[in-house]
This record gives C-alpha cells, sequence and structure tokens, in this order.
C-alpha cells in the first residue's frame, strides 16, 4: 500500500472512530447508582437483621453515615484474623460516622459460636445474625469474608473479597467512604 | 455455563486466569522469539523481572499513596491481601525494569516488542476472562438476546466482547508469518487493540464520562490510535 492510501485509510479509521464515540456518547448515565447490586456504583442491597440480644439494624436506615458490611462466618480463619482491625477501625472511626455491620452466615454457622467469639473478640459493633440465607443471596455471596464499603449516600464504593484485610487496607478504604 | 464459570472463578480466584494466560503467552511469544532477534532467555528473564517488578510496584505504589494510612500501620505493607495494590503504578514499574533489563542487554526496543507482541493478545484474552469471572467491566443494560444477567440485570457481555475480540486480535498477529520490519507486528496488535477498544466500550455500563458523556476510555484508545498510526510510518520510513 502506498503512503498516500495509507493516510487516507488512518483519516478515515480515526474520523470513523471519532464518530463512533460521539454517536454512543452517555448522556443518561443510568446504569448504576440507583440500581441496587452488590458491586462497586450500585446502590447498597437493602437488608433487616437482628443482634443476638434481638436488637434490629436495617441498612437503607444508616443513609447518611459510611457503612462498611462484612461478610464472616465464625468457622472461617480470614474472618477471625481481621476481626480485631475492624475492632479498631471501628473504635478509631465511629465518631465521624462511621458503622461495621458484620452480618455471621448464621445458616452455615453454628449459632451457640457467635456469642463466645463476640465476647471473646471485644466486639462492640453490631454482629447480625443472617439465618435464612436471603442476605448471603442478596449479595451473591461465593468466598468468605466478604466486604462491601458503603458511602453516606448509600453508593458501594469498594468490595473486598476475601481476607484478612489489614488496619491500612480498612484505613484507605474507610477514609473514602467518610468523605 | 456462565454461572458455573464464574463460580469456579469468583474473586480472588480470578486472579488464576491472568496467571495462566500469563504462561501461554509466554510459551506461545518463546517459538516466535527467535524469529525477532531475542532470544529465549532473554525473554524468559525480561518477562520474569518485568513480573516481580509488577507485582511489587503495585503494591509500593499503592502504599505510597496511601502513606498516613500504613505509617500508622507499616505491617499492611506485607498483608497478603491483592487489594493492596494500584495497578497503574504496577504497569509503571514493569516497564521501567523492562527497559532496563533492555539498555543493560542491548535488546532492540522493537524487535522486543514483537517477540512480546503474543504474550501481549493472550494476556488480554486472559482479561477479558478474569473481568467475566469476578463481574467487573461490566456492559449496560440491554434486552438483546444475547444479554447475561449480571448485578440484576440483563446487560450486554462487554466481558465475552472484550475476549473475543482479544482471540480475534491474536489470531490475526498470530497469523503474521513474516515480519516485515521490526515493530509492524506490535504495532498491529496495539492498532487492533485500541479499536476494539473503541468500538467495546461504547457498550460499557462502567464508563467514566467526560464532556456530555463522551466516555474517557474511548477518547484515550483514540488518541493511541492516532499515535500508532504516526508510529506506523517512522518504522516504514525506516528501511528493513
Amino acid at each position: 500500500m502506498q503512503k498516500n492510501q495509507r493516510i487516507i485509510l488512518y483519516i478515515f479509521i480515526l474520523i470513523a472512530g471519532a464518530s463512533w464515540i460521539v454517536l454512543s456518547a452517555n448522556t443518561t448515565n443510568a446504569a448504576t447508582g440507583k440500581i441496587s447490586a452488590p458491586q462497586a456504583g450500585f446502590a447498597a442491597p437493602d437488608f433487616t437483621l437482628k443482634t443476638p440480644d434481638g436488637e434490629e439494624f436495617t441498612l437503607s436506615e444508616l443513609k447518611g453515615n459510611a457503612v462498611l458490611v462484612n461478610l464472616w462466618a465464625t468457622w472461617c480463619p480470614p474472618c477471625r484474623a481481621e476481626m480485631p482491625a475492624i475492632e479498631k477501625m471501628y473504635q478509631e472511626y465511629k465518631d465521624q460516622g462511621f458503622v461495621v455491620l458484620a452480618v455471621d452466615m448464621t445458616y452455615q454457622d453454628d449459632p451457640a459460636n457467635v456469642v463466645p467469639f463476640i465476647q471473646k473478640y471485644g466486639l462492640t459493633f453490631p454482629v447480625l445474625l443472617e439465618e435464612t440465607g436471603d442476605v448471603a443471596a442478596l449479595y451473591q455471596l461465593r468466598s468468605l469474608p466478604s466486604s462491601f464499603f458503603i458511602n453516606r449516600a448509600g453508593v458501594i464504593q469498594e468490595v473486598v473479597i476475601g481476607g484478612p484485610m489489614s488496619e491500612a487496607l480498612l484505613r484507605t478504604r474507610i477514609e473514602e467512604i467518610l468523605k | 455455563m456462565l454461572t458455573l464459570f464464574r463460580n469456579l472463578f469468583s474473586p480472588p480466584r480470578h486472579m488464576i486466569l491472568l496467571f495462566i494466560a500469563a504462561w501461554i503467552g509466554l510459551t506461545f511469544a518463546e517459538k516466535r522469539t527467535e524469529r525477532c532477534g531475542v532470544s529465549k532467555d532473554d525473554l524468559n528473564n525480561l518477562t520474569f523481572y518485568s513480573l516481580i517488578a509488577f507485582v511489587i510496584g503495585g503494591r509500593l505504589s499503592f502504599v505510597f499513596q496511601n502513606m498516613p494510612a500504613f505509617t500508622k500501620s507499616p505491617f499492611g505493607i506485607i498483608s497478603i491481601n491483592p487489594d493492596i495494590f494500584d495497578p497503574l503504578g504496577a504497569l509503571a514499574a514493569a516497564i521501567l525494569v523492562a527497559f532496563i533489563y533492555g539498555q543493560r542487554r542491548g535488546l532492540l526496543l522493537w524487535n522486543t516488542l514483537d517477540a512480546l507482541t503474543p504474550f501481549f493478545a493472550i494476556l488480554g484474552i486472559g482479561i477479558g476472562l478474569s473481568h467475566l469471572a469476578a463481574g467487573t467491566a461490566f456492559g449496560k443494560e440491554t434486552d438483546l438476546v444475547w444479554g447475561i444477567d449480571l448485578w440484576n440485570s440483563t446487560r450486554h457481555p462487554t466481558q465475552i466482547y472484550e475476549t473475543l475480540a482479544s482471540l480475534l486480535i491474536f489470531g490475526l498477529v498470530w497469523s503474521q508469518k513474516q515480519n516485515q520490519r521490526p515493530g509492524i507486528l506490535f504495532l498491529t496488535y496495539a492498532a487492533l487493540t485500541a479499536a476494539s477498544q473503541i468500538f467495546i466500550q461504547a457498550f460499557r455500563g462502567d464508563s467514566t464520562l467526560i464532556f456530555n458523556g463522551l466516555r474517557q476510555e474511548q477518547v484515550i484508545a483514540w488518541i493511541a490510535l492516532a499515535i500508532i498510526f504516526i508510529l506506523f510510518e517512522t518504522r516504514l520510513k525506516e528501511k528493513p
């Protein structure tokens, strides 16, 4: 191919590309934010669960706070390993509007282990019991632990699958959702 | 089938797909590397050092960007959690190390890039599959029959488009029997990849929007394509 022919081809491709970019511009961008799904950029799926004491927590009622939803189980080693760091961060940031909802997968856990676990680790944030598997399905749970960092508008900003999360990682994520 | 695949390689296991792709890519690259004037040893060492730099650089870049958090908890730097990672920093570190290795070994830039082209092309397939497994790089909503159920909507299977485009690009670059001039094979791959991104990004549901809804990723790919065309001409000007 001659140089002139190549240049004409380049110009044609670039014009076609630019036209496609303009034609495919997203003027609505209603893709995320309003739809609830367990993925960054989407509204956090809502749920209501109880603590072992019977106190009820609804995620949507916490709008305005930065929330960490941590899905865990007592038999899961990385879940156990990251709990002290979560507790420490909770103490450090709770006055700024940081809330932790630690959702125990009670339907695949031994419920009798939950309260001793809370006492052993000295957890002061709400630990909720997931007895039906509905929240696990809502959050499309595949691995434990799974952590969803939800900003003050109720939108998931970060998802961390697996663990344990270090204090430093928690701190970076929490400071993002507190903004 | 798709559900089975997504369950099998759900995060963080989706990274296995990247490792497999890198391994297969390197195997393919080795087969043609001598033709590009780069020895197998150099290709392997270059890739090995760059991958190490990628991993360490990604971690360090994340740490530097979040220094206050790591100052308070310095042991977090050696945490096994892969989320402590900055992909752009990782890429910059890998390129830097590859450049230094290439300089020390006297490798020619365009020949080396040609030798690595099958590696890049197969890595592209792995990236598409890992996106599919993790549900990231997802498409916008659609009612087309080939839409996939993802994040509570039927969406364009942009991860599958991405994977198929990468497969096609690999097929095209692999079928190039004669490499006319150093750099042409790599630039062909780069141009096809940029063009495919301009096309596929239009169906994404998670684009970063700039100006009047233009997708940032498409604009970057378009600029990259224009630069690639200029490089094509500069390469073709040189005598073989």
